[in-house]
């Protein structure tokens, strides 16, 4: 299956990666690789999640990342290597 | 002037409009419900018999007003109640905001005394939910509670509160703000959804609870006529259109009508109207799209491209899509399709009965509402009757579990309900299993004086699930006789209500027209419990494998 990375900027609080790990294992997909890191604003932080899926996956989890309000912006990120 | 963060939460809800809230005390809320104690002129607490039942009155609360339902419980046990009715708000979107006390911040995540991690519990079945920290953070997040609840696709949220928060004080110069993040909707973008509709021969609409959620009755049967499209329903839309109007085809899905079945499986293009194509409503997604374009408008945009592909996609708000549509399309006639449309809906046509049925007891029940009437349902067989027999006639007089399917949901919706239509008349059909979940709550609705009409489909059975092991199973009635001795009218006198056992039709209509006590009445109602729920589609099928008799 097609390896995908979502870049997203959430916000630097407690809870926020439970939440968005949630999302993914709710439909079970794996998440191959995450890295979590400051950024410039030191209320927001960055985030990069490597996973499988086919196109229709990676379109749901953006779309439900979105949805999320600690989540400021998901993109998907061509680049599939972190 | 300070504040106690209790006192806090009591401002909130009363800026918030809430005068109402469902709940139960404990340890962790003392703080709060000393402040409702002190502050029972601006809000009217019902005290109900569980939190689980709670949860599910201020849900039936929410979906007759309108507004966000408020329900406060302790931490630990109470907290773990609320689960099943905060996942039953998520699943049919309805606006809740749930308030939990939890153990003192020092004392979080040492395992103390009723302490559990809610947030964590229920991350996955809210909207939202929160975890205060901080008094000063309060007033803040209870404002962005009620805002998360009601905006966009409504559902619940939660606050949890830890005890020395609700102790500590703090005043209004020192409140922070909440820092969220939400994408505005887009302009909806309309120009290939007309050229699709101008295209049609056969257009069908398939309309669900975002329209029910938007008010937009008047929109959708303007849009109906307008490009002469039938309609049918999601069970949670189905109040959108009154059950007689010439164009409504009743609800779809596996026990839908056959003229659902059969239009949608005629039909050239499918305009869906907030939904989301659940497999109850859809059955067989692989073959969905057969023969049809579909055009997808939610507000929600991770719903559209979900479940099925939509050809066109427009996420926004349903009753501006359509007001917007509505301006730019032109009038179309199809006479051939409302024709055909007509003919199909002769299929739906049920025979009178004159026995105690499902069907006749429906019929009777609704000779005795208005078209205000709440209506509550539990879930099981005579859920689904109540959608194919009962003929509503608004928005905001169903309350029924849809998405979880929780058994149990109806005493809470009705007392809630009947509390929001300003405690007139409200009915309740329910089972004989899932009435025995809840029944506690007979208590509740006797201390708050409710005119509840609790009418009891009793099969002695487990009805559902005996009519998969009937038509799937070999009839291998694996624990759904239930084998109970419980005299139903005896207990309802027990709790202070009324009770009836009813064998015949002319029975229920002397006890449904008999002067109506104000105290909560349960009629006992005798039912085969051989009875079908037909027609059915089986799960994963389509139109072509209906099954519309026993046998
Ligand atoms: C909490 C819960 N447990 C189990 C089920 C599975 N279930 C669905 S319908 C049903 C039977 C309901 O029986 P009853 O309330 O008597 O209604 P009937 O089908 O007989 O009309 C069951 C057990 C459920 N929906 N909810
Ligand atoms: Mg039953």
């Amino acid at each position: 299956m097609e390896s995908f990375t979502i870049e997203l900027t959430v916000s630097n609080s407690c809870g926020v990666l439970n939440r968005i790990t949630g999302i993914y294992a709710k439909g079970k997909h794996n998440i191959d690789a995450l890295t979590v890191r400051p950024c410039s604003d030191p209320a927001l932080s960055v985030m990069q999640i490597v996973s499988r899926g086919d196109e229709t996956v990676q379109r749901m989890m953006v779309r439900q990342l979105r949805k999320l309000f600690d989540v400021k912006t998901a993109v998907l990120a061509n680049d599939t290597t972190l | 002037m300070k504040r106690s963060g209790a006192s806090i939460v009591i401002e909130a809800l009363c800026r918030n409009g809430v005068d109402t809230v469902f709940g139960y005390p404990g340890g962790a809320v003392l703080p709060i419900y000393d402040e409702l104690y002190k502050n029972a002129h601006r809000i009217h607490h019902v005290l109900c018999a569980h939190e689980q039942n709670a949860a599910h009155a201020a849900d039936g609360y929410a979906r007759v007003t309108g507004r966000p339902g408020t329900v406060i419980a302790t931490s630990g046990p109470g907290a773990t109640n609320l689960v099943t009715g905060i996942a039953n708000a998520y699943l049919d979107s309805v606006p809740l905001v749930a308030i939990t006390g939890n153990v003192a911040v020092p004392l979080l995540g040492r395992d103390s005394f009723q302490e559990v991690d809610i947030t964590s519990i229920t991350r996955g079945i809210v909207k939202h939910n929160f975890s205060v920290g901080d008094v000063r953070e309060l007033s803040g997040i209870l404002d962005a509670a009620f805002r998360i609840a009601l905006s966009g696709r409504p559902g619940p949220v939660l606050v949890d509160i830890p005890k020395s928060v609700q102790n500590d004080l703090c005043s209004e110069d020192e409140y922070t703000e909440q820092r969220l993040f939400s994408a505005p909707l887009p302009e909806p973008d309309l120009e290939e959804a007309c050229r699709l509709i101008a295209d049609s021969k056969r257009p069908l609409i398939y309309s669900g609870g975002g329209v029910v959620a938007a008010g937009a009755s008047a929109e959708l049967r303007a849009l109906a006529k307008q490009i002469g499209a039938p309609v049918m329903f999601s069970m949670m839309g189905l109040t959108a259109l009154p059950a007689d109007e010439p164009l409504n085809l009743g609800m779809c899905g596996m026990h839908g009508t056959r003229s659902s079945a059969e239009l949608f499986s005629e039909c050239d293009l499918l305009i869906a109207l907030g939904v989301r194509f659940s497999d109850r409503a859809a059955g067989n997604t692989v073959q969905y799209k057969e023969g049809k374009k579909i055009i997808h408008v939610d507000i929600d945009h991770a719903e559209i491209n979900k479940n099925v592909t939509a050809d066109v996609e427009v996420q926004g708000d349903v009753r501006k899509v359509l007001e917007l549509l509505l301006q730019k399309l032109p009038r179309i006639t199809r006479p051939e399709w409302e024709q055909r449309c007509a003919e199909a809906k002769k299929l739906d046509i049920h025979p009178r009965e004159e026995r105690l049925t499902p069907f006749s007891l429906l019929k009777t029940v609704a000779g005795y509402c208005t078209p205000d009437t709440v209506i509550a349902t539990d879930v099981g067989q005579h859920q689904m009757w109540t959608m194919q027999y009962f003929p509503f006639q608004k928005n905001r007089t169903l309350l029924t579990s849809g998405g979880l399917g929780t058994m149990g949901f109806g005493m809470g919706a009705a007392i809630g309900g009947c509390i929001a239509s300003g405690r007139k008349r409200t009915v309740l059909f329910t089972g004989d299993g899932s009435f025995g979940m809840s029944l506690q709550e007979l208590a509740t609705a006797v201390s708050q004086n409710l005119p509840l009409l609790i009418v009891i489909f009793n099969n002695g059975v487990l009805g559902m699930v005996r009519q998969w092991q009937t038509m799937f199973y070999e009839k291998h009635f694996s624990h759904t006789t239930l084998n109970r001795k419980t005299d139903f009218a005896a207990l309802a006198k027990a709790f202070g209500a009324q009770g009836k056992k009813i064998t015949s039709l002319a029975q229920l209509e002397r006890a449904l027209y008999a002067p109506a006590p104000d105290v909560p009445t349960v009629l006992d109602c005798q039912l085969d419990m051989d009875e079908f729920v037909l027609p059915m589609i089986p799960p994963g099928g389509s139109v072509k494998d209906l099954i519309t008799r026993k046998g």
